[in-house]
């Protein structure tokens, strides 16, 4: 027992030199570690759009962001959006779950700052009621070029057949999808997780909101012909691309082999994105032009 | 101990092959199962777990005469997590791809009894140089073995090595697969234990004649 | 000892129908309401309802919990003969995975107009839980399938008698720590933003509790500590010790599904550990060549295993 003290110390001056080791490691890495997070995203949301080295993006392309938020008041819930505005700042737009307008506030935050969760969350504190408590649903990036909509992007997660799969999705103006890139899965390689692959991925590209709302996994082999452009293996004229697509591309999507759950999973994720952003940019488009908001979007 | 002490280059070659942790040690081999799909893979854990033990020594070895006897395995497996969690910070920061492929094992570098075991039987016991190679002998040799299963695997699975195809058809999806990870470990095992013995066979040879 | 066990059995009952209860939900009404086929939703009522007013498509709004905002289209309501039962058919297959809430803005029976109901649907929370623990146990089993906790595995998986020893060692203090793990992750981590911390606090948990039960039995059961104390330290060892808290903090499970992923992990080693000493056992007797002799029969023979687990891979009861 005359040890014990000993112990006792030493334990204690172990656990906080670990602590102060690591502690200075997290401060040192935490910079570096979102930097690369958004430099990778970055990259996704260009290869979503469909922009390579040799095709890059125009430098005029701009990339904004509405963020939704749930509201839970004592005696109503509702839904809320935050909006940037053409004066670099942003407001906040409430709306019932019907789709009514019910206020409008503006909020003292830039664009810049409100890609930090901590910085939205007191931006919005500061101008809703105390008694008022809000949770993030999700965002929506929207790429403008020269002023018009050019392209909606989509970060979103869906139960996959092993854990969550993470996905961006770009759909242009009329809710064609434009690219479908695999941001985070953890599927059986070799099986699931071949949804990375060109062969899988770029089925999506091209489907029309009609052929989206009807999509379904087919369990057939994948022609050969189809997998070609698809993988961009050869060269084809742009005539015998779109023949091709026109041959095989409708509202179905051929499974990957051994992994059809994961193809349904991918199917009706994006199936179910689709549907409701639809139907969500809908409600908030009419709000926009009802209530005059000076939106940059 | 009576024993002559080891040259480095000594301890070097004992981590690679008489106490190869994978193959004659039997210790750590979950991820030797796990994720030695790729040659890429195999040497990044591999990396990963030498800078650890290699660390862990060297901390042991410096503060070996600190430490209380009877709290001596959590304050090894303290210095080990934190060397862990650093590596770990480290990775996610500067090298994501990297750090996604090898996902949860990261983390469970803290469980491989063989750099506890590193720490109390050499350590422990030895001055800083010298547990500096013994560290890095036994990462070498963990590192040795997950790449050349990597190394199998890859090359038999997906005809690819290090991302680069090199073979035109996939042979074998088995080897990918992560059950093939046994498999492969076992014949591993075979193979060295055969080694083994045709090094003991000579060297009765040399003796007798 | 069977007075405690009467006990036991009984708080384990009501626990359960507790929990089963608790997400019938809703208004008293409603006695029954699940999902039916892929794209309907049964309704069971306590009395006879109005017909006119119940085939009102109209008067439903049905939405996905985390959608408020989305109403889902009804195709068609069609009430039973007896009036007791109402089958709501959507246009679109529903997707099952997430509760659905109905809202019913007008039910009237016998006359009296009850107002609005509102309850959820979802599918069976003890199923969840109960596919957790069949997930943890075999589908996803932590040596077959996720290949970890190997090095203890093929050192205790000798004999039927050690493995059972370390069998059930290990699923108690898997669960013992897993649950003291979640509770110190979710109250003083993650409020703190401290999540880095997780390896060195789940470790130091793992070894006090092995640390502590050590003591104990040494000092209450001397007998029971001969049988499983060895085993205590190599749990220290295992890669699945610490592989299960950091997967319910990835997860995001709440306690309960804490304890019954834990719990799973827990059988599904027992259950991997008595399966292969069994086949080890047999194996001394069998003739095998020289170099293959020991742990590399074992790993050929853990393959195997690996192969027909993968059999289990997909399996959704649930």
């Amino acid at each position: 027992m005359r040890d014990f003290p000993r112990i006792i110390i030493g334990l204690t001056v172990a656990c906080v030199a670990s602590a102060f080791i690591m502690g200075a490691v997290f401060m040192f890495t935490i910079k570096a570690k979102k930097h690369n997070e958004y430099m990778e995203f970055k990259e996704a949301m260009y290869r979503a759009l469909g922009y390579t080295h040799k095709n890059p993006a125009p430098k005029t392309l701009q990339f904004h962001e509405i963020y939704r938020y749930i509201l839970h008041e004592p005696n109503k819930d509702y839904m809320g959006y935050m909006i940037p505005l053409k004066n670099g700042k942003y407001c906040f737009v409430a709306l019932s779950f019907e789709g009514n307008f019910l206020y409008k506030k503006d909020l003292n935050i830039t664009e810049e700052e409100a890609r930090e969760k901590t910085a939205r969350e007191k931006a919005l504190v500061a101008v809703l009621d105390p008694s008022v408590k809000f949770f993030y649903a999700n965002k929506i990036i929207i790429a403008i070029n020269n002023g018009k909509r050019v392209a909606y992007l989509l970060p979103r997660g869906f139960a996959g057949f092993k854990t969550t799969i993470k996905v961006l999705l770009a759909l242009d103006a009329d809710y064609t999808i434009k690219g479908l890139e695999i941001l985070e899965q953890e599927e059986d390689p070799g099986l699931g997780g071949e949804i990375v692959k060109d062969y899988f991925k770029n089925q999506f590209k091209g489907l029309t909101y009609r052929q989206i709302s009807q999509l379904k996994v087919i369990k057939k082999p994948l022609p050969e012909e189809y997998r070609k452009i698809l993988e961009q293996e050869e060269e084809f004229t742009e005539e015998e691309i779109r023949k091709i697509r026109e041959k095989y591309q409708d509202s179905h999507i051929y499974a990957l082999t051994g992994a059809t759950i994961t193809s349904t999973c991918v199917t009706n994720g994006v199936k179910n994105i689709v549907k409701k952003f639809a139907y969500r940019i809908k409600v908030l488009d009419r709000i926009i032009k009802a209530q005059h908001i000076n939106a940059v979007i | 101990m009576a024993r002559k002490p080891k040259s480095n280059f000594e301890l070097i070659l004992n981590g690679l092959f008489n106490e190869n942790p994978i193959f004659r040690l039997a210790l750590s081999m979950c991820p030797a199962v796990g994720i030695s799909t790729t040659l890429m893979n195999g040497f990044l854990l591999g990396l990963a777990v030498l800078f650890v033990q290699v660390a862990s020594s060297c901390t042991i070895s410096l503060l070996k005469n600190y430490i209380h006897p009877k709290i001596r395995i959590p304050t090894y497996t303290l210095v080990i997590a934190t060397w862990v969690t650093t590596i770990d910070l480290i990775l996610s920061a500067f090298f994501p791809t990297a750090y996604k492929a090898m996902g949860i094992f990261i983390r469970l570098i803290v469980t491989f009894s063989i750099i506890l075991m590193r720490l109390e039987v050499f350590a422990a016991k030895n001055p800083l140089i010298p547990s500096f190679w013994d560290g890095f002998g036994m990462g070498l040799g963990f590192m040795f073995g997950m790449m050349t299963l990597g190394f199998i695997r890859e090359l038999l699975g997906a005809g690819s090595l290090f991302g680069h195809q090199v073979l035109p058809v996939k042979p074998l999806l088995f080897f990918i697969l992560p059950v093939a990870g046994f498999f492969c470990v076992g014949f591993m095992m075979a193979v060295f234990n055969y080694v083994e013995y045709l090094f003991k066979k000579a060297k009765e040879k040399k003796i007798r004649g | 000892m069977s007075r405690a066990k009467g006990v036991a059995v009984f708080v384990l009952i009501a626990l359960f129908i507790a929990i089963s209860n608790a997400y019938a939900g809703g208004s008293r009404f409603i006695t029954k309401a699940s999902f039916l086929k892929k794209d309907k939703i049964i309704i069971h009522f306590a009395g006879a309802v109005d017909k006119k007013i119940a085939e009102d498509i109209n008067n439903y709004y049905v939405y996905e919990r985390t959608d408020p905002d989305i109403p889902l289209k009804i195709k068609n309501a069609s009430l039973s003969e007896d009036g007791k039962t109402l089958i709501l058919t959507f246009a679109e297959e529903l997707n099952q995975h997430s509760p659905h809430v109905v809202v019913i803005k007008k039910l009237v029976s016998a006359g009296r107009n009850l107002g609005a109901a509102i309850f959820t649907v979802r599918k069976s929370y003890v199923g969840f839980l109960l596919s957790i623990l069949i997930g943890a146990m075999l589908v996803h089993n932590f040596v077959f399938t996720k290949y970890l906790g190997l090095c203890v595995f093929f050192g205790t998986s000798k004999r039927k008698a050690t493995a059972i020893g370390m069998g059930i060692t290990f699923t108690i203090v898997m669960v013992c720590s897993a649950m003291i793990s979640w509770f110190l992750y979710h109250y003083v981590l993650k409020p703190l933003n401290l999540q880095f911390f997780q390896v060195v606090i789940f470790i130091g948990i793992v070894s006090l509790i092995v640390q502590a039960v050590d003591i104990i039995l040494r000092k209450i059961n001397p007998f029971l500590f001969k049988a499983f104390g060895i085993y205590l330290m190599l749990v220290l060892a295992n890669c699945v010790i610490l592989a299960v808290p950091l997967l319910i903090v990835v997860n995001g499970y709440n306690a309960i599904e804490a304890f019954v992923f834990s719990l799973g992990a827990g059988l599904g080693y027992f259950l991997a550990l008595f399966l292969m000493s069994s086949v080890r056992e047999k194996l001394e007797l069998a003739n095998v060549p020289p170099s293959y002799q020991g742990l590399s029969i074992a790993f050929i023979t853990a393959g195997l295993f690996g192969l027909a687990f993968m059999g289990f891979s997909g399996m959704s009861i649930f």
